[in-house]
């Protein structure tokens, strides 16, 4: 007897419903928010899962995550980013921070600083650091070339690492 | 190999993406280079102080129900008969209401919102009909409404008792546009359509079952309530109790 399609569905999806959330999270910044892309994102992979010809499950689900994230963010709005003069002055722009300063920032400094980001630089930071994919996951994710992958982590990188020197250099 | 093109690969270095050679030849200009090794120390740092506080993230029990939640009613939807024998049966429902209802309103009345219940909600089980807003937070429902209706409706979730809230959508029956509130019950959906309550009447709750599907309907002090699902009376009256008793809460 032919497994019932929904269960077949959730044997191959529901195992990343934490990898899921975790990219939600981040990339929305809200957990409501966040628990709602993930709701919705599963019922689209449902509806989409004829087209999964099997390979990697958890690849599949992040991609829809990230598209139902982005779609999300169009249609509210995206919410302007706080501005800290502080943090976006000139001098401290040109500052690089030493390894140190930057292993010393606490749980607070580090949410904000990735907060900051745009979303297509945060999407990839997560990817990379939080979830550990490699370039050509991430490239299929986000629906992008690997050579982008590397750019943005690059500028990504150094975004992150400014904020957080400035930051954690005002302590 | 020059610092510009060493800086590149820095990154793609520390996520090892790099081929063996390569990465040789990179580590090779590191040990020369102290520029480029703190560039290289600052990637490192920055791991460090992500692994830290931005960690993977486990999904919250709740999520995980609801997930389960909608999954279970796609499934029973999907395997439900084709659906226009139903809309056959609630035709009929016209001439099989009796009289069985007790309501403050007059019997036709209540006939014709009993037919208008039972189509939208049994509408509202064909795909892409449950829901016009698709969410598990009341605090996203409720304000949806905003604009779209003269009135807004109370939304609350019972999740905790089981009935997560699954979302709303607009509706129309009783000749205005209403709210229906959409919840779960294992692989069952419940419509509650609600509208303010018009002042000097009241009633009780009264049932009735009809092919299959069973329906509520009481007037509380602020909304009037239709309650709709082919889940067992019992269980729906349970799931009324929890309604009134979240809107007498807010009443106070």
């Amino acid at each position: 007897m032919e497994q019932d399609p929904i269960e077949r569905f959730e044997a191959v999806a529901l195992p990343h419903l934490d990898a899921a959330y975790t990219l939600a999270r981040y990339l929305m910044r809200d957990d409501a928010a966040a628990q709602d892309v993930v709701q919705e994102a599963f019922l689209r992979a449902l509806k989409y899962f004829d087209r999964f010809r099997g390979g990697d499950a958890r690849a599949w689900v992040l991609a829809i995550v990230r598209n139902t994230s982005h779609s999300w963010r169009r249609r509210q709005g995206d919410r302007p980013v706080e501005f800290d003069e502080r943090v976006h002055s000139a001098s401290v722009e040109e500052h690089t921070p030493e390894a140190a300063l930057l292993r010393s920032a606490d749980r607070e400094m580090v949410r904000r600083a990735l907060d900051r980001l745009p979303l297509e630089l945060r999407e990839v930071i997560v990817l990379r650091e939080i979830q550990g994919l490699s370039y050509k996951e991430i490239a299929g994710v986000a629906g992008i070339p690997i050579g982008t992958v590397m750019s943005r982590l690059s500028r990504a990188r150094a975004r992150l690492e400014q904020v957080l020197g400035a930051l954690a250099g005002r302590e | 190999m020059r610092c510009a093109e060493i800086e590149q690969r820095i990154g793609a270095l520390a996520d090892g993406e790099l081929v063996e050679a390569e990465a040789r030849d990179v580590e090779e200009h590191l040990r020369s280079c102290p520029a480029c090794r703190a560039a290289h120390e600052r990637v490192l740092a920055l791991r460090t102080a992500l692994e830290q506080h931005a960690p993977p993230l486990a999904a919250p029990d709740r999520l995980r129900a609801a997930v389960h939640a909608r999954l279970e009613t796609a499934a029973s939807v999907s395997r439900r008969p084709v659906a226009w024998r139903w809309l056959a049966a609630a035709a009929t429902l016209v001439a099989a209401i009796g009289g069985t209802w007790q309501v403050a309103t007059t019997v036709s009345d209540g006939r014709a919102l009993a037919d208008q219940v039972l189509a939208s909600h049994v509408r509202s089980l064909m795909p892409g009909h449950l829901t016009d807003v698709a969410s598990t937070d009341q605090h996203t429902v409720k304000p949806w409404f905003n604009g779209r209706l003269d009135y807004s409706p109370a939304v609350s979730d019972f999740a905790g008792a089981g009935f997560p809230l699954i979302g709303g959508r607009l509706d129309y029956v009783g000749g205005r546009p209403v709210a229906a509130l959409v919840y779960g019950r294992r692989q069952h959906m419940i419509d509650v359509l609600l509208w303010p309550t018009e002042s000097g009447t009241r009633a009780g709750p009264a049932s009735l079952t009809r092919q299959g599907y069973h329906l509520l309907h009481w007037v509380g002090p602020q909304y009037t309530y239709w309650v709709v699902s082919d889940l067992a009376t019992p269980e729906l009256r349970q799931f009324s109790e929890l309604l009134q008793r979240a809107e007498a809460a807010t009443y106070r």
